[in-house]
């Protein structure tokens, strides 16, 4: 029974097992379900055990029982992605024209229904032709325009409708909250320190060790010694470096922000710097980095066990990481490259780690990244990335 | 055996029940599984469970999942330091040679150990690491634990209805899933919100409801705030609105809104929810 239903569930992507599906006829011999409602909740209840599965099994259910066409996966995808091209012609036509080796003049000519059309067009050729190419139109997303960021991770292509069909809906993965590899979210940040924290006993001994209390008890030769360990508290000194320059950052910062305040009761020191691409002369105390500088010889004084935290996408113009005048703010002007300043810095500090939003898979096509990686130990900013992070601070810590 | 009665569940004085989550909650209990509870806080995860020991009249045994919590910790305490204490000094009425008697049972040994059915709500399940989660489901599974110290096995006397809550921190295991049912608490709409105020108020004014809730909606669906309102603070709320002698609904409906900081608890959150109701008073 319904065994065509279990496999369109599965071929959809939802996982479900068979155990799933024998409690779900162990559910129907017990006579609580007498209609297809019935049938409905108590499949969805046992068969689906996560949210963001709820509306493919909607989808499927509809299909199934009554007949509804299931989404076209791949028309939606290059659908999406059209309208992420006309967004990007409307934002810079000229670049676009000559990225499809058209005439400007003639793009312009049409209706943004129109271009839409013909962007689906050129997609569905370009699609067939360079299969995972690196034309910036293709679908591998090794493009020049994603590359710069303009679109990290395709969010940008999911973020772009606003009034979405039903069937877009279920495309929308409104869910992406709670994948432990995809960027980290706010609701995600309890979850996230417990990974940060680094316990040190202090505070008043006023915890019974059992095993120490017996063990002193036996060597008393039977009087009581009841032995007190002290309460374990986090008192880690952190530094954290934050690029809050430019709109490449700008999703992450708030969140990143938040996790470390999160953590600030947690850390006995927490202190939040920021820049721009990388380190020049200065860090920046104010999140407008123009009042109040700190200069990178101060930071020597802080405490060498100090953990470093810098976060940021490490994507920049290669000169601006080594040239000697390579930074893009006129006034910022050492001598030094920066590559230099960054090498001091993980030379100050024992413990020293790059977060970067950018995924990991993608770190080998940005030069600049690669380089970065090679100062500092680079993580992604993601649960599974933190806590990479956190066992790396952590090893062989002496303090 | 309570297990053959046709025990349902049908809802409570104190909370409003829709349907399909009644039709999952029942069928839970037939199929004898644990009812995995997701959803935002403040939606009423922890609210049904109660509901349902209120409705089926069964004693309610909460377990508050904590992360530094051991397995054992839910099942029984082995109280080693009275022991000693009274092996030391024998002035219990205890016998120090019996074991059994320093055994306490935890909450799922409560639950198995009671005389009649009871409500087991693991609350907050997500808050423990996996391995918690698992060995639990084992427990929970074969309805039985065996207490080392004194070998013995305890087996459950009656199965527990059991009712998990997680906030969705971060996803549970595949078995662990496998064996629950799950039911997602969605965001009550403002009609059923407007019932479920009804439920916590049922003499509240008419005009006080609708402008509060309107001013609810509002507020929650401001941007960038990091700890959205749920259920639980509207509910707060209007209860101070009704204790402030001086406040009047269309206060609400002119766009002031007192006692902000009770439905955003982060100051962030506050400054940014106050700074778009003094904006909006400009105009």
């Amino acid at each position: 029974m319904f065994i065509d239903f279990f496999y369109t569930l599965k071929d959809h992507g939802v996982p479900v097992s068979p155990t799933a599906f024998l409690t779900l006829h162990r559910a129907l011999k017990t006579g609580l379900i007498g209609s297809l409602n019935d049938f409905y909740t108590a499949g969805r209840a046992i068969l689906v055990k996560s949210e963001r599965y709820f509306d493919r099994f909607d989808q499927v259910f509809a299909h199934t029982f009554e007949g509804t066409e299931l989404p076209d996966l791949e028309g939606l995808e290059i659908d999406e992605m059209a309208r992420a091209l006309l967004a990007e012609w409307l934002q810079n036509p000229r670049e676009m024209a000559d990225a499809l080796g058209v005439d400007e003049e003639q793009l312009q000519r049409m209706t943004p229904e129109e271009l839409l059309d013909y962007f689906k067009e050129r997609l569905k050729d370009q699609d067939g032709e360079h299969h995972g190419g690196s034309r910036w139109i293709g679908t591998g997303g090794t493009s020049p325009v994603g590359h710069s960021g303009y679109h990290p991770g395709g969010m940008r292509v999911g973020g772009v409708s606003r009034n979405k069909s039903a069937v877009k809906v279920a495309m929308d993965r409104r869910y992406r909250d709670y994948s432990l590899s995809g960027p980290l979210k706010a609701s995600m940040m309890n979850e996230a320190l417990k990974r940060l924290r680094h316990l040190v006993p202090t505070g008043p001994r006023d915890q019974v060790n059992v095993d120490a209390t017996i063990y002193q008890t036996m060597k008393n030769g039977g009087d009581i010694e009841i032995v007190f360990d002290r309460d374990l508290k986090d008192r880690l000194k952190v530094i954290l470096a934050i690029d809050n320059g430019g709109w490449s950052m700008d999703p992450y910062v708030q969140i990143v922000q938040t996790l470390f305040n999160y953590a600030r009761d947690q850390f006995k020191d927490l202190k939040t710097f920021y820049f721009h691409n990388t380190v020049y002369d200065a860090l920046w105390k104010d999140p407008s980095r123009y009042k109040q500088p700190v200069r990178l010889e101060e930071l020597a004084r802080y405490d060498p066990a100090t953990r470093l935290v810098l976060v940021g996408d490490a994507s920049m113009a290669p000169y601006e990481l080594m040239a000697r005048e390579g930074s893009i703010y006129i006034q910022e002007r050492s001598g030094d490259p920066s590559l230099r300043r960054l090498q001091l810095l993980a030379e100050t500090f024992e413990k020293t780690v790059w977060l970067n939003p950018v995924p990991q898979s993608r770190w080998d096509y940005t030069q600049t990244i690669s380089i970065i990686r090679d100062i500092f130990p680079m993580f992604e900013l993601s649960i599974d990335g933190l806590e990479a992070m956190v066992a790396h601070l952590m090893s062989k810590t002496t303090s | 055996m309570p297990e053959n009665q046709p025990v349902s569940f049908t809802g409570a004085s104190r909370y409003v029940l829709d349907s399909e989550l009644a039709a999952i909650v029942n069928i839970s209990m037939a199929l004898e599984m644990p009812l995995l509870l997701k959803g935002e806080p403040g939606t009423g995860k922890t609210m049904l469970a109660h509901a349902i020991a209120e409705n089926l009249g069964m004693p309610l045994i909460v377990l508050n999942v904590k992360s530094s919590m051991k397995l054992v910790d839910a099942l029984y305490q082995y109280d080693t330091l009275t022991r000693l204490n009274d092996s030391r000094f024998a002035d219990s009425d205890r016998d120090v040679s019996d074991i059994e008697a320093y055994i306490k049972m935890g909450k799922i040994g409560q639950a198995f150990t009671a005389d009649t059915r009871t409500v087991l709500l693991i609350d907050e399940i997500d808050k423990a690491d996996t391995d918690f989660q698992d060995d639990m489901l084992d427990v929970l599974d074969q309805m039985e634990f065996d207490i080392i110290e004194i070998d013995k096995t305890v087996p459950a006397n009656h199965r527990p209805v059991i009712i998990v809550t997680s906030n969705a921190k971060k996803d549970l295991s595949d078995p662990f899933l496998g064996r629950c049912n799950f039911h997602h608490i969605a965001f009550p709409d403002p009609k059923m919100m407007r019932k479920i105020i009804q439920v916590h108020y049922p003499d509240i004014d008419n005009a006080l409801m609708e402008s509060a809730v309107e001013t609810f909606y509002r507020l929650r669906a401001l941007e960038g705030v990091e700890k959205r309102p749920a259920t639980r603070e509207l509910i707060n709320w209007i209860r101070a609105l009704r204790t402030d002698p001086d406040f009047n609904p269309k206060q609400l409906a002119r766009g002031e809104t007192p006692f902000l900081g009770v439905l955003f608890k982060k100051s962030q959150d506050y400054q940014r929810a106050s700074s778009v109701v003094h904006g909006r008073k400009l105009f």
